[in-house]
């Protein structure tokens, strides 16, 4: 099989381009959100998020049938709602960010099921798990550029704000920054991804595209900003040679994407010269230093 | 500076979370361009006081007064220097990322560092003496060479006040050697240092003046006025924790 039968050929369909097109978008954006994911600790917030989508997508379902834009505002409100919602509780309550928002996931997860339950029509859970990343609609593509557009213009002019809330929240706090603000405006961009990659690499998967470059990147760099340009390059790689691999494996397309993810993260966890396991054993510290 | 912008000043501050008591009635004035300790047991309100003068925490009487400023109207004459154990150290981040934040207050949304504020960057790396460590990643230092780094961030923004929450904890023999020998060299150069410090050994023998607390004010001026025996078993009521019942009265652990 020659290169061009193996690299080109396959994205002379109109679907392959779609899909490859829909998941380097979603992979930029993605990997940057998943860098502050990772460093904040939030990257099971994440996960909880991303369940927390279904009621507000099995609502629209029921009133708009299979309107993208029905399905995204859907989504939208309901992740919204999650993660105002807990970072609420977590400042008026004792209860502390992460409880609630495993609380509140789990019950809006359980309003979904419910509502699918009671639908007319069998919403398709597996597309809502997984995604088709092979389906990608015109819509949902026009959807997934206005996102990375949104994501990246935020990083790019708040580049200082999310690295002092992210770093030093008490510090940002110190010198006049609204961490309160950037925080919730960082849940609410959180959301706002996953709900775009929700239909086209469903949310389990669409969690994966965040946070596997981002932690791979992690074990690679040690400047902030070399993280966040290797997390979305590894992202956009990733996604080219996940569509290629599921095209010659006939394997499912977001699947295939997330475990080419995974590889780099494995190879990154053991092999990272000064962060990697290996490095770590052969400088015979099982135990990290303390501070 | 006139004297009267030369003074921190607490008017009947009182602080309250919910139906707790953390400063109640404090009262006093710490003069700008000395160190002053900010001593006291567990929960005796050092932090609070601390956030109280940066402008964070609502008083729920009373008044602080920067200069003739409100907290919050005095901020770039602030700088804040966290505690040790809420910096996390595996951050991709190195020694120059750190001190740069320092400028960032100053700068606008879209505009960099321009030349002034690389050599403020330059100039507090090389007072720290971490010029050398610019490229590292900030785990790969000793104790003490972190700190200096969140020190030399709190020089480059340029205030003359510096507020300093437990910066001896942690740190080894050296490190708080190290410590004292730049807080006194900042108390000699003018620069103000508030700190609070655990340790009445260190603050002996680093800071000049001294505030002890017990939510009420307990006594405040020269640190060596301060810390007799006397106002030392009041603040710290013999070494025991001392609950006060609802009806007002130390229920355990008074002296016996």
């Amino acid at each position: 099989m020659s290169v061009h039968d193996l690299i080109i050929a396959p994205f002379g369909y109109e679907f392959m381009r779609r899909g490859l097109l829909s998941s380097v978008l979603l992979g930029t954006s993605g990997g940057l959100v998943g860098c502050v994911l990772v460093l904040r600790r939030m990257a099971l917030m994440g996960d909880a998020l991303s369940h927390s989508l279904l009621p507000g997508v099995a609502a629209a379902w029921f009133f708009f049938g299979t309107s993208t834009t029905a399905l995204f505002f859907g989504g939208l409100a309901a992740g919204l709602l999650t993660a105002l919602g807990s970072a609420l509780l977590s400042r008026l309550t004792r209860v502390k960010e992460d409880a609630a928002f495993g609380s509140l996931f789990i019950v809006f997860f359980g309003a979904g099921v419910a509502l699918v339950s009671k639908l007319p029509t069998r919403i398709n859970l597996s597309d809502f798990l997984f995604g088709n990343v092979l389906g990608v609609s015109s819509g949902e593509l026009r959807l997934a550029g206005a996102v990375c557009a949104v994501t990246v213009a935020v990083f790019v002019v708040f580049y200082r704000s999310v690295l002092l809330e992210t770093f030093d929240p008490v510090f940002h706090r110190a010198a006049g920054g609204r961490g309160g603000l950037v925080h919730m405006g960082f849940l609410a961009l959180t959301v706002l991804n996953l709900v775009a990659a929700m239909q086209t690499m469903g949310v389990v998967l669409a969690l994966g595209l965040f946070l596997l470059p981002a932690v791979s990147a992690y074990l690679w760099c040690d400047r902030f900003l070399a993280m966040l340009l290797l997390s979305a390059a590894l992202a956009v790689a990733d996604s080219a040679l996940g569509m290629l691999v599921s095209f010659h494996a006939g394997i499912a397309s977001g699947a295939s994407i997330v475990l080419c993810l995974g590889g780099v993260f494995i190879f990154s966890a053991l092999f990272s010269p000064r962060h990697g396991a290996l490095a770590a054993l052969r400088q015979g510290a099982l135990r990290r230093p303390s501070t | 500076m006139s004297p009267e912008q030369n003074i921190i000043s607490f008017d009947g501050v009182t602080v309250r979370y919910g139906r707790l008591t953390a400063l109640e009635g404090i009262s006093l004035e710490i003069p700008c361009g000395s160190s002053t300790a900010i001593l006291g047991g567990n929960g005796a309100g050092k932090s609070t006081l601390l956030r109280a003068v940066m402008g964070w925490q609502r008083l729920s009487a009373g008044e602080i007064r920067i200069g003739d400023a409100h907290p919050q109207h005095a901020r770039p004459r602030l700088a804040y220097v966290p505690q040790r154990h809420s910096v996390d150290w595996d951050f991709p981040i190195t020694v120059r990322g750190v001190v740069e934040q320092g400028r960032y207050p100053s700068l606008g949304l879209l505009r960099g560092l321009g030349p002034a504020d690389h050599a403020r960057v330059d100039a507090a790396m090389e007072e720290l003496g971490i010029s050398g460590l610019a490229g590292r990643q900030i785990r790969m230092l000793s104790g003490g060479q972190q700190q200096r780094v969140f020190l030399a961030r709190a020089v480059a923004q340029g205030g003359d006040i510096f507020l300093l929450d437990e910066p001896f904890a942690g740190l080894d023999l050296f490190g708080c050697e190290e410590l004292t020998h730049i807080l006194r060299g900042w108390a000699d150069q003018g620069r103000t240092v508030l700190a609070a410090v655990h340790d009445l050994a260190i603050a002996r023998s680093c800071f000049a003046r001294g505030v002890l607390l017990d939510t009420r004010l307990v006594a405040a001026g020269l640190v060596g006025d301060v810390l007799t025996e006397r106002n030392i078993d009041r603040a710290y009521r013999g070494g025991r924790c001392v609950h006060t019942g609802r009806a007002g009265h130390s229920v355990e652990g008074a002296p016996q």
